[in-house]
């Protein structure tokens, strides 16, 4: 499992509570699918941003 | 002469749709005529769980005297029939060196809590509240 990529484990993870999210907050597609993109958008760019936070201070 | 309607079916019980929809991801909202979420719900859940298996993810033990794993415990067993076909499998060791180790928890133990989401859900439309 080495070879598996961080950003990649992320991303997918995003998307599948995304997908989850979005279907039982909403009720129409349409609506189902910005919140999914909502979430999942929210999820990796909060993970990035605080990835970046945390750089400036090495443990 | 007015038309008679047919009688509306009889709702599930409540307690039978929560464990089936415990059991089985999405099962409640197909029940209830949810068919995409439940599709949704049936696919993305057991997906979420065989990945955390697929990134060495561990199946906690019931752990009374270690809360954090106690707890995680509980997550993993709410997503269901995934849950009991990796323990009669013998799945779930996890591998603690292993780099995706704590990815593989993220994702049990999430795949268990959403399902818990779907379970109130279903209930939240039995009860008519959605």
């Amino acid at each position: 499992m080495n070879t598996t990529s961080h950003l990649l484990v992320m991303v997918l993870y995003a998307c599948l509570v995304g997908v989850v999210g979005g279907t039982l907050l909403k009720e129409t597609l349409a609506e189902q699918v910005r919140a999914a993109a909502s979430i999942a958008g929210g999820l990796l760019g909060g993970a990035l941003v605080i990835g970046w936070v945390l750089y400036a201070f090495p443990l | 002469m007015a038309s008679r309607t047919p009688p509306a079916p009889a709702p599930p019980p409540r307690l039978l749709l929560c464990a089936l929809a415990w059991f089985v991801p999405g099962a409640g909202h197909l029940w209830l005529g949810r068919r995409r979420a439940g599709l949704v719900f049936l696919v993305t859940l057991p997906l979420m769980f065989g990945v955390g298996l697929w990134l060495e993810g561990r199946l906690f033990p019931f752990e009374l005297l270690d809360p954090l794993v106690g707890l995680a415990a509980v997550a993993d067993l709410l997503a269901g029939l995934p849950y009991v076909a990796a323990r009669l499998l013998g799945w779930g060791d996890g591998q603690a060196a292993a780099a995706t180790y704590e990815y593989g928890n993220a994702f049990l133990i999430t795949a268990g809590l959403l399902n818990t989401l779907a379970v109130m859900d279903a209930q939240d439309i039995l009860a008519g509240r959605k």
